[in-house]
């Protein structure tokens, strides 16, 4: 009795997300089994017509398109993040705090506008070319847009900040004194950060991969701006099917395939950082 | 040796500053070209700016998405606030429970979650505007204002709450007069970073916008698709401004909240 007296006003708490959260997932899986009358009206009839159009080859590239970009975000923004969070991480306190704050900012501002700031450097007549062809590097524009790789640069510019800052806790955390007995031992400074800063700080790694891999999936306005549908992603796919091509079961069975990809990759995260006792998100 | 890595370390980390913060600079400094193309710089201009107030369809834009993010951090103040502190009462298998429910519009990639409210919306026969914007940004800010009330009220010493007990005070009491101004400093931030969330959506904004409410991001999202033109710039730089006062805000009440810590 005490205890369904403590817990009653957590209930409605549950209600509200399970109604919001739980009630549109099973609807999306529901409608990603029904099928489309001539006119593409949805009509109530089971059929599995829309996981084997997942698995057409041309269809299961743009899966795979995305898997990679996903998977080169994450590996990109942890080369370039974990020297961040742990160059950040050893500064004195002053410093500290300013480069953390810079490192947050981003998340403040518009991600329109930083997708759209690559646009400008990045464009025919944009700042790169502008400026290589003002001091006669190149002598006409190199074109640097609508390719898989300009996606990449966006996605992964997009998504640093979230590496940086679960590399950084984590780097945080370590206890100093592991280090200082490696070197007290004659390990060399490379030797230590390999055998013990590197292992110590996989949870984090884990935590960035995870905080990156999930959004690089899904981020279509930066895929449609950066890559101007050369490179067909899960994102564009499932967004056209829906706006456009009007195919709502299609787009219902792409949605369920990204969100077991999604809890795929959470589940690896939770089995390598099963050690760390706080969340993803604290 | 060290001090060649220390080096080392601020170029790296100044590098890093430099491209992180070029796009963006780029994006103000080309608002202000007379040229409406970004391969020259032919003078200085707020034209862009003019512009702007000129067009009903972008004002219209910003009051529907500044209706929708003042309602969705309103709400997602109360109800995050709400989750956390109740968190403090309930079992350890409801909190997880909670928890988990919190985590979970997270964890989902936004395009699934956008295609599934909208599938979800659809049945129900919502009309497509502010409630259903309202109602589909409240499920990834309310999230982070728990978590941030949450981690605050980690930090509050129990015995505080056992002493409020001890003298007599009911839960409700103990809540309003003990745990609320304790929080407060952290519900506000979280609000803000609630505002800026909202204002700032493109993906589960598409699918819930209706016929006549699109939000700002929309509507800059088609403006973009369509190229590069310094009105777009003036339209970012504007509401980076925005966000920045918001953000100074926001420091304002974490410095005062520092030195209540002290």
């Amino acid at each position: 009795m005490q205890t369904i007296k403590r817990n009653i006003l957590a209930v409605p708490i549950l209600v509200w997300i399970g109604l919001l959260v739980g009630i549109p997932l099973i609807f999306v899986f529901v409608l990603s089994f029904l099928s489309r009358d001539s006119l593409g009206n949805i009509v109530v009839q089971f059929t599995l017509e829309n996981y084997q159009r997942v698995v057409d080859p041309i269809y299961l590239r743009v899966f795979l398109n995305s898997l990679l970009l996903a998977l080169l975000t994450a590996l990109v923004t942890l080369v370039i993040g974990y020297p961040v969070a742990y160059i950040t991480a050893n500064l004195d306190p002053k410093k500290r705090a300013f480069s953390i704050g810079l490192i947050m900012l981003p998340f403040w501002i518009s991600s329109l506008l930083r997708t759209y700031g690559w646009m400008i450097l990045l464009g025919n007549a944009g700042i790169i070319n502008n400026v290589l062809l003002a001091i006669g590097v190149i002598d006409r524009p190199v074109p640097m847009m609508y390719k898989f790789s300009t996606t990449l640069i966006g996605t992964a510019y997009m998504l640093v900040p979230f590496m940086i800052v679960a590399i950084f806790n984590s780097v945080d955390k370590l206890d100093r004194s592991l280090l200082e007995a490696s070197y007290d031992l004659g390990a060399s400074k490379r030797q230590t950060f390999f055998n013990i800063t590197l292992p110590l700080t996989i949870p984090g790694i884990a935590g960035g991969f995870t905080l990156v891999f999930i959004p690089a999936l899904g981020l279509f306005y930066v895929s449609d701006l950066l890559g101007g549908g050369n490179t067909i992603f899960l994102g564009n796919l499932i967004n056209t099917q829906v706006t456009r091509g009007r195919n709502r079961p299609l787009a219902a069975a792409f949605s369920i395939a990204m969100i077991i990809v999604a809890l795929l990759v959470i589940s690896l995260y939770s089995k390598v950082a099963k050690d760390d006792r706080e969340g993803l998100f604290q | 040796m060290r001090l060649k890595a220390r080096r080392f370390g601020t170029f790296y980390l100044s590098l890093f500053f430099v491209a992180l913060y070029l796009p963006v600079l780029s994006v103000i400094l080309y608002s202000f070209n007379a040229s409406p193309s970004t391969a020259q710089w032919t003078g200085f201009t707020f034209d862009w700016y003019r512009m702007l107030f000129r067009d009903r369809v972008i004002v219209e834009a910003f009051k529907v998405s500044m209706e929708v993010a003042l309602i969705t951090s309103v709400l997602s103040a109360i109800l995050g606030t709400a989750s956390a502190v109740i968190s403090m009462w309930v079992t350890d298998r409801m909190k997880n429970a909670i928890q988990g429910m919190m985590i979970l519009p997270l964890l989902i990639p936004e395009v699934a979650l956008g295609i599934a409210l909208l599938i979800f919306f659809n049945a129900l026969r919502l009309p497509f505007g502010h409630l259903t914007l309202v109602l589909s940004h409240s499920l990834f800010c309310v999230p982070y204002v728990y978590i941030m009330v949450q981690l605050r009220l980690k930090e509050i010493d129990r015995s505080i709450l056992e002493s409020a007990r001890d003298l007599g005070a009911t839960t409700w009491q103990t809540v309003r007069t003990v745990i609320l101004p304790l929080v407060i400093p952290s519900i506000i931030t979280a609000s803000l970073l609630a505002l800026a969330m909202s204002l700032d959506d493109v993906i589960i904004s598409t699918y819930m916008s209706g016929p006549k409410t699109t939000t700002l991001p929309v509507h800059i999202f088609s403006m973009m698709r369509v190229g590069v033109t310094p009105k777009v710039n003036a339209l970012c730089t504007l509401i980076l401004v925005g966000m920045f006062i918001v953000v100074g805000l926001s420091q304002l009440f974490n410095k005062k909240q520092h030195k209540e810590d002290l």
